[in-house]
């Protein structure tokens, strides 16, 4: 994936035929993170927090609804990726890379959450195994998208 | 795919203070930000810039402050706007919370 112009608004990217595929089996995940994993506050006995933490949690799940309907019109859409001799062509505006940015981490941090939250400060290994293999090769690939299209963003400035 | 990433707009202060009692607008909430091994750096750095309009070397230096102290306190704000800030930091997906300033 490589971001080869900029029109006005847009960007666009050249992606491979197996990064193509890759982008959309992996967008297929979404969504991963459960709105209960979110928590308002960490201070338990703050009443107003309280009372937040349920109308927080409707305010996420509006969202995940939301991007969930973009991401099956994205999907469905066969314009979205133009074929080229080398690849596919994907052209996104600036408010569509931010959307893809919060879908995509929401399929990484899911997938990490899925794998038992490893962590290699605390000695925390991944346990691959046949049933998460999926997952942590999600996790993987949507650090890789974000990275292209964070590297793009940033270019741009 | 549509066009309709909601805005980070802040809430109408102006028009909330008719009906807010005094404790809800004072800056008594922190807005905090924890560290996880999962978040990317850099992407961490692209959603301070974007929902507090930072410039990047404000963003990365709360951001390095996440990863080397576990936590960074980005802002003090009123509830609402404590609480709004939390809510466009957890829609990407960041472990952020609000606690009061005690």
């Amino acid at each position: 994936m490589k971001l080869i112009r900029k029109d006005g608004d847009s960007f666009v990217f050249d992606l491979g035929k197996r990064e193509k595929r890759l982008l959309l089996e992996v967008l297929k995940l979404y969504p991963l993170v459960p709105g209960a994993h979110h928590r308002v506050s960490r201070s338990a006995d703050d009443s107003r927090v309280t009372e937040n933490q349920k109308l927080l949690e409707e305010a996420l799940a509006e969202r995940t609804q939301e991007n969930r309907r973009q991401l099956q019109a994205m999907l469905n859409d066969g314009q979205r990726f133009k074929e080229t001799e080398r690849g596919h062509q994907l052209t996104l505006s600036a408010t569509q890379m931010e959307w893809l940015l919060q879908v995509i981490n929401d399929i990484r941090v899911g997938s990490w959450l899925i794998l038992g939250q490893p962590d290699d400060k605390k000695g925390k290994a991944i346990a691959v195994n046949n049933d998460n293999a999926r997952y942590y090769a999600a996790m993987e690939f949507c650090g890789y998208f974000q990275m292209m299209l964070l590297d793009s963003i940033e270019r741009q400035k | 795919m549509a066009e309709t990433v909601e805005p980070v707009v802040l809430p109408d202060i102006e028009k909330e203070q008719q009906t807010a009692t005094r404790s809800e607008l004072e800056p008594g909430y922190l807005v905090v930000c924890w560290d996880d091994p999962v978040n990317l750096m850099d992407y961490v750095t692209h959603v301070f810039q974007v929902v507090f309009r930072w410039p990047k070397k404000k963003a990365e230096f709360h951001m390095l402050q996440v990863h080397n102290q576990g936590k960074s306190v980005l802002t003090r704000e009123s509830a609402e706007r404590a609480e709004h800030y939390v809510h466009q930091l957890q829609s990407y997906s960041l472990h952020a919370t609000m606690e009061r300033d005690a």
